[in-house]
This record gives structure tokens, C-alpha cells and sequence, in this order.
């Protein structure tokens, strides 16, 4: 069980939890040292998948701080070897493409900076892989980048999603489909979801929580870090305010063996980020709501919304 | 009474409210529309236009149509608006008249040649509470305006349109040779118009460009434009805010004054559309089009005209020329 830790005989599931006090690089080895990670000196291809979600700047809490890649980028060449080859990458979506987005959001810099790849998964070679979840067939295409990747590494964001409930280490990974119109899966999102983990493998997560999204953004200083992306879902759902066993994707996820609701938490309390988590308000709700009921009648095509 | 017959040209992002509105006018009949998108043209029929084009030139053939509504990236106004002219249909034509000052003449120049009306899609001059504020400032309640601080905040034409299948971001809008220029000529255009509408003809302009998001053209702008009236005007435009905010304060020697335009919330449009009614939002759209029609009936100069646009597009030009970088 690749997402998980062998303490005292027992396998568990580990979910770090740090406030990033000095810098961004300490506070991601902290996290990484709490659940005894060890990056293997044999590595030598590593993609990065960060949060991208339209043309959303950083500073919203709806995408992943350049920063914050740009952090972990160095703690790679210092753990692994400074000629690791590096490769950021996301995929065209309905509203987003990639060519603009990595310019929008910084990354263009980034890989500048620090000799890093930038790669949209939409252009690459991939090659068609299937996959099943409960009673539903999916058929994707694999990018060979990701097939390929030595160590893969999920820095999700921790947000409200009206269709999913919450956004987080999963979700993320819906972003690797190098098929733009994601939009075509929204009927089925957790299933498909559960499917792209299933096939993506990500080995990694690293939540960047210096800024959070829940009724509004929020400077939370939080990193996490997880071999399990279930267990990390479960713990950011717990954060916000989110029964997890409501959130479908995360209960199919333990279902399909991608990982564990029961975590060991690392590090600082849970609830001291749960207390200063900006969870929703019933007119939040109830507008969420609202979005299901209109998007699940199909009245936001009809009224060109 | 005779209705006037309108054709549509461009069925993007704003040539949707016009879509809406123009049907709901009762001095006139949106009898044609056309866009390169066939599903757009399908909506269109659906919502009851009869005849439809792919390509605009068929559509300034029809002899039925008294003037056109075009609604096109930038860079195509000044060939479809001369094509327009060039048909004799009166021209309504969206916001910043061109990509430069010459397209905008050339535009001009085809208009007047034709003897057709030319009117520029400033919405902001319909907008009820910029109209109550002219009032105001002009009756002398606020004194001398010795300054001004328009702003215009929002998340441009980067932000995630529609509620459902989210819609993709025109690929002009990232080309600064399509549009001819970044925030401040997309929604500086509309408070400089504002700001020209208030104060009259322009002395100077200087503007201080800001590039966050690493393109080629501005994403926030701030501009300070002197009046021959003496006021001098702040225009703040941006790019960057997923909250939009939309305004003008104006400090005169006796008092202050301001106008805002209303929010409007994605849900209570959704409920005002289910129920037949006309948003907030699109009440401007609707009555700058009903002035459009009545100009072309009692063969009047509209508001605002091709000069006055022409005059916003030079101010811009002359705020790119004396730029200073902010990085």
C-alpha cells in the first residue's frame, strides 16, 4: 500500500498538519518529515500536477501559489539531485488553456527560474487506458508523462466545490483528463474522479493551504502532506466544516482501495484549523443548492447563464 | 407606426444581451442575426429570429434592415461597421469604436459618406444613477467639480462565463493586435466616455500601466485625465477582481457626490429571466438600443455619437504614449 506507513508493525495512513511560520520550504519539510517521507535518490522524473481553475490568481485561494511550487521545486533538487528533470503539468479545460494559464498565473517565471518544464497534458502523447469504478466503464487517455514519472507529486488546493462538496487532493487530479471539455463528465463527477485517481496514481500530496477558499479566502498558513490522498480528502473535508462521509468521491475512493477515511493525524491539532476555517453560512448553502437544483434541471444552458 | 427593422452581428458575450433586449423592444423588429457559431444561430431561432447568416455581408444585403447592432471582437468593427455604412444601414456598434484612432476614422469617414447614423455602445450613459448624478452635478448642489475618481474593478474577460458548461475565454482577447490595448481600453474606454460625458473635452492624460498577469498588455490601469473644465478625473480599471466594482465620485467645492452601478447576483438574474422579468443588468443595454431606434426614426444624432467615441479612443492613444510602466 504505496499511500501508506508502516509504524510499529501496523500500516496507517498519515495526514501532517504544519503552520508555515518561517518560510514556505520549512513548513513543507516539516510536513514531509511528520510522515516520515523519504524522497529516493534513484528518482529522476518527477511531475508536479499544482490547482489551476480558470484564470484564478493565487491570491483567491482557488489556485495553487506559484510560490509554493516554486518552494517545493527546491526542496527536490536539494533531496533528490539538482539535475532531477522537473515537469509542471495541467490540462486544456472548457475554460482554460494551458498556454495562457501558465503565463497568467506566473508558472512561465517559474520554469524560467528554475529550469523546470512546463507541460499541458492535452498536447502530449498519452495512450488509451480503461478503467472501472462500482459498475461504470471509463476510457481515458494516460499522458506518457505521467505513466512515466518516477514520483508524482499532487499540491491541491482546499476549496468548496457546489457539485462535489468539497475540492482537494483528489480533485486535483480530475485536471490530469488531458480531455478539455471536462464538463462532459460533470453527470458522474465522483466516479470519474475515483477513475482518474485510479489511473493517474499520483504518490505525493501536498496541500497548499497559505491561502484557503471556503465562504471566503483566507490566509490559513496550513501544509499538509499525505502518501493517501483519501485520507487527505477526509482530513480537509473535516477542516471544513464537511461530514466526509458525505462526499461521495471519498467514500468510492476507500471502496476502490485508492486509500483510508481513518488517518493518524502528524503535527499540529486539526481543530486549530478547523476553528479558523471560514466555513459556509446557510445562505452559502443554500445558494449552493440553489446552483445543484438549476444545473441539475439543465436551466443554466436554457437561460444562457 | 412603422417598426424599424434591426439586424444583429455577433452573438458573443455581449451580443447576447442584445439578442434579449432587442427582442423584447416594441419600436422595433430584430429581423436577422448572424454569427460564424451555428449553435449560436440556433439559439437565435429559437428564440424567435427568422433569418439567420453565417456571414455577416449576407446579412447587410437583406434591404429589410434599417440598422445593425454590431457586437464583434475589435478588431473587426471598422471592416463590418464600413461594410455596414457602405449598405446604408445606421450602425450601432459595441464599445471601443476601434483598435486606433485611424480604424476609427476610417469608420467615421464611411458613415458620414453614407449618411448613415453611427452610435457607440457606452451602456454607462443609460445607467439611471450616472444620468441622476450628470443631473445633480450640472444643477450646481456639489459646486465646482474640482476631482473626480472613476473606477472600474472587475474580473475582465478572463472570468468564467455561465453558470453551467463554463465558456471558454475568446482567443482575441489575449491578442493586444485584436483588441488594441489591455483594461484601459476595454474598461477605460467606458469611464473616460463617462468622465467626457461629465467634463467636457480633455487637456491632458497620463496613465500608469500594470501588467500582474505577464502579458503584453495592461491588466490594471490608472489614469489621470485634466479637463479643459478644469477638473481633473482619476480613472482605476482592472483586470483582477473576482468582485466587481463600478462607480464614480465626484468632490466638488459644496459637496460630494457618487454613483454606482447596481451589483447584480448570477441568482436573482437566473430568477428575473425564469420569470420573464429584465434584469438590472441588462436595463441600460436595452435602453441605449431604444435610444438607437428612436434616433433612426426622428433622425436624430444619438448618444453616444462616432465623434465621441473617436474623441475616447484619442485620449486612450494619448495615455498609452505617456505611459509609466508599474512592475
Amino acid at each position: 500500500m504505496a499511500y501508506s506507513t508502516r509504524l510499529e508493525g501496523i500500516i496507517v495512513s498519515l495526514v501532517s498538519f504544519v503552520q508555515i511560520e518561517r518560510s514556505n520550504i520549512k513548513a513543507i519539510e516539516d510536513s514531509l518529515n511528520l510522515i516520515h517521507y523519504k524522497f529516493q535518490k534513484k528518482i529522476k522524473k518527477v511531475v508536479i500536477k499544482p490547482n489551476m481553475c480558470y484564470y484564478w490568481d493565487y491570491s483567491t485561494g482557488q489556485t495553487t501559489d506559484p510560490k509554493f511550487v516554486a518552494a517545493t521545486i527546491k526542496i527536490l533538487r536539494e533531496k533528490i539531485s539538482p539535475e532531477v528533470d522537473i515537469s509542471i503539468v495541467e490540462s486544456d479545460a472548457s475554460a482554460m488553456k494551458c498556454q495562457h494559464a501558465f503565463k497568467f498565473l506566473g508558472y512561465e517565471k517559474i520554469a524560467e527560474q528554475y529550469h523546470v518544464n512546463l507541460v499541458n497534458l492535452s498536447e502530449l502523447e498519452a495512450e488509451p487506458v480503461k478503467v472501472k469504478v462500482g459498475n461504470q466503464n471509463f476510457d481515458f487517455m494516460l499522458p506518457k508523462i505521467i505513466k512515466n514519472a518516477d514520483l508524482r507529486i499532487n499540491i491541491p488546493k482546499m476549496k468548496y466545490l457546489a457539485l462535489s462538496k468539497i475540492s482537494c487532493a483528489q480533485k486535483n487530479i480530475y485536471g490530469c483528463n488531458p480531455f478539455p471539455k471536462k464538463f462532459k463528465y460533470h453527470s458522474r463527477l465522483s466516479e470519474t474522479i475515483v477513475a482518474l485517481n485510479k489511473v493517474m496514481r499520483f504518490n505525493l500530496c501536498i496541500l497548499d493551504g497559505i491561502i484557503v477558499l471556503g465562504s471566503q479566502a483566507l490566509k490559513l498558513g496550513l501544509v499538509m502532506a499525505s502518501q493517501d490522498p483519501v485520507a487527505m480528502d477526509t482530513a480537509a473535508a473535516m477542516i471544513m466544516g464537511v461530514n466526509p462521509k458525505s462526499v461521495e468521491y471519498i467514500v468510492l475512493a476507500e471502496k476502490e482501495g485508492l486509500g483510508n477515511t481513518s488517518f493518524t493525524a502528524k503535527g499540529m491539532d486539526l481543530t486549530y484549523f478547523k476553528d479558523r476555517f471560514p466555513t459556509r453560512n446557510l445562505t452559502d448553502k443554500t445558494i449552493t443548492l440553489g446552483y445543484r437544483i438549476v444545473h441539475k434541471s439543465g436551466l443554466d444552458k436554457r437561460l444562457m447563464l | 407606426m412603422k417598426k424599424i427593422n434591426l439586424g444583429l452581428i455577433g452573438l458573443g458575450y455581449v451580443g447576447k444581451f442584445h439578442l434579449r433586449t432587442c427582442l423584447k423592444l416594441e419600436s422595433a423588429n430584430l429581423i436577422a442575426v448572424a454569427d460564424i457559431s451555428k449553435k449560436a444561430l440556433k439559439l437565435a431561432k429559437k428564440m424567435g429570429v427568422k433569418q439567420t447568416f453565417t456571414d455577416y455581408h449576407q446579412l447587410l444585403e437583406q434591404p429589410a434592415i434599417d440598422g445593425v447592432i454590431i457586437s464583434l471582437p475589435t478588431h473587426l468593427h471598422a471592416p463590418c461597421a464600413i461594410s455596414a455604412a457602405e449598405e446604408e444601414k445606421h450602425i450601432f456598434l459595441e464599445k471601443p469604436l476601434a483598435r486606433n484612432p485611424d480604424e476609427g476614422k476610417n469608420i467615421l469617414s464611411a458613415a458620414r459618406k453614407n449618411n448613415v447614423k453611427l452610435m457607440v455602445g457606452y451602456h454607462s450613459r443609460f445607467g439611471s444613477s450616472y444620468q441622476d448624478l450628470k443631473k445633480k452635478m450640472e444643477s450646481g448642489v456639489l459646486g465646482d467639480i474640482q476631482t473626480a475618481h472613476a473606477v472600474n474593478i472587475a474580473a475582465g474577460p478572463f472570468f468564467h462565463r455561465g453558470i453551467g458548461i463554463p465558456q471558454p475565454v475568446p482567443e482575441w482577447w489575449f491578442k493586444k493586435e485584436l483588441t488594441g490595448g489591455g483594461a484601459l481600453m476595454d474598461l477605460g474606454s467606458h469611464m473616460i466616455n463617462l468622465t467626457r460625458w461629465y467634463f467636457g473635452e480633455v487637456d491632458n492624460v497620463k496613465a500608469y500601466l500594470g501588467y500582474r498577469f505577464n502579458f503584453n498588455f495592461e491588466d490594471h490601469a490608472i489614469c489621470i485625465i485634466d479637463f479643459k473644465s478644469r477638473t481633473t478625473a482619476i480613472i482605476n480599471v482592472g483586470w483582477f477582481s473576482q468582485k466587481a466594482k463600478v462607480g464614480i465620485e465626484l468632490f466638488g467645492t459644496v459637496a460630494h457626490a457618487s454613483a454606482y452601478r447596481p451589483s447584480s447576483s448570477r441568482v436573482i438574474t437566473a430568477i428575473q429571466l425564469i420569470l420573464g422579468r429584465t434584469p438590472k443588468f441588462f436595463v441600460p443595454y436595452r435602453k441605449e438600443v431604444s435610444h438607437f431606434v428612436h434616433c433612426i426614426k426622428e433622425d436624430t444624432q444619438p448618444s453616444c455619437s462616432g465623434e465621441d467615441a473617436l474623441k475616447d479612443l484619442e485620449a486612450i492613444t494619448r495615455a498609452y504614449k505617456n505611459q509609466i510602466r508599474l512592475d
